[in-house]
């Protein structure tokens, strides 16, 4: 997949991790992963990227005698997963077209 | 490779970030480590699933601005040990021989740096109107070639109606032709600004390709 494109998709991936409750890095990793496969190599960059757009926002809290980082949606974050909710369907109607044209040549 | 091994390898091959970006990824990937730790894995497993340690440093010098890095190092240079008295009257007799030669050195190297800054930006704009030189001659060729022909020139006219097409024609696979040079200058300017921030970071141990 285009690079550019799936950086933007991970982003929202990461946001709907966090969308109903706080989370942190290690069970965003393994909740995402069942749908898709991402590194920490990957997910740190892209924690620290939401977090300098205000898309989330960052607390430690004490857990098992260390600290754990809980990440945290803010409206700007929702707001981001309904413009892509919005743009998908554009996407889906190209994707459908595509295949159609795909069809017919065969 | 064990957890504290793995966190001073990260620490040694960051080195030169500023100290709270240092400070983030390290705590980052030693949480990731203990959450693994706590979900029954060994602590050799736990860091094996990290992944490969150029691929994190990578990852994490991609999202650090150049700027910050450059600023970083000037700061670590400065705060540097003091000078010793003698190397001060050492430098100060000798100004007069080394000033004028880092003053010049420094203004060839910010010429260097800016000619080849332009250059690089030229290069591609050099391309594109190229390509509209030869869109704007098609255009002219196919008019002048029909007021021409009008005028009862018509072997001329003919001539500059074929010519206009033949250049309008070229322009439109030119102009896909300086998108992929355009793309690839990009991809260039990517490479040579990581190679930079690489000079800038991290500790280089002998006989280690980087």
């Amino acid at each position: 997949m285009e690079n550019q494109m799936k950086r933007g998709l991970l982003d929202v991936c990461v946001l709907a991790a966090i969308k109903d409750a706080d989370s942190y890095g290690y069970q965003i990793i393994k909740d995402m992963s069942p749908y898709v496969e991402i590194s920490e190599s990957t997910l740190y960059p892209i924690l620290r990227r939401l977090e300098a757009g205000a898309l989330l926002t960052v607390r430690s809290e004490e857990y098992n005698g260390r600290l754990r980082k809980y990440y945290h949606i803010t409206p700007e974050g929702l707001k981001r997963i309904e413009t892509f909710k919005e743009e998908w369907k554009e996407i889906m109607m190209i994707y459908e077209f595509v295949t159609k044209e795909g069809k017919k040549d065969e | 490779m064990n957890k504290e091994t793995f966190l001073t390898e990260l620490r040694t091959r960051l080195e030169g970030l500023p100290e709270t970006e240092l400070n983030k990824s390290i705590d980052f990937y030693s949480e990731m480590i203990d959450d693994r730790l706590d979900d029954g894995l060994s602590e050799e497993e736990a860091v094996a699933a990290l992944g490969d340690l150029k691929d994190i440093t990578d990852h994490i010098l991609e999202d650090v601005p150049l700027g910050k890095i450059v600023k970083e190092k000037v700061r670590k240079v400065k705060s540097g040990r003091g000078l010793r008295p003698w190397e001060i009257v050492l430098i100060v007799l000798g100004s007069p021989v080394w000033l004028p030669i880092a003053l010049s050195l420094s203004i060839v190297a910010l010429v260097l740096f800016i000619v080849f800054y332009l250059l690089y930006w030229v290069i591609i704009l050099v391309f594109y109107i190229v390509d509209l030189c030869f869109a704007l001659g098609g255009v002219a060729g196919i008019v002048c070639g029909v007021v021409a022909m009008a005028k009862g020139m018509a072997p001329y006219g003919f001539m500059l109606f074929g010519c206009g097409l033949f250049l309008g024609g070229l322009s439109i696979p030119f102009f896909f032709f300086c998108n992929i040079v355009a793309k690839g200058m990009i991809g260039l300017s990517k490479l040579i600004t990581k190679g930079i921030k690489n000079l800038f970071i991290g500790r280089k141990k002998k006989g280690e390709q980087q």
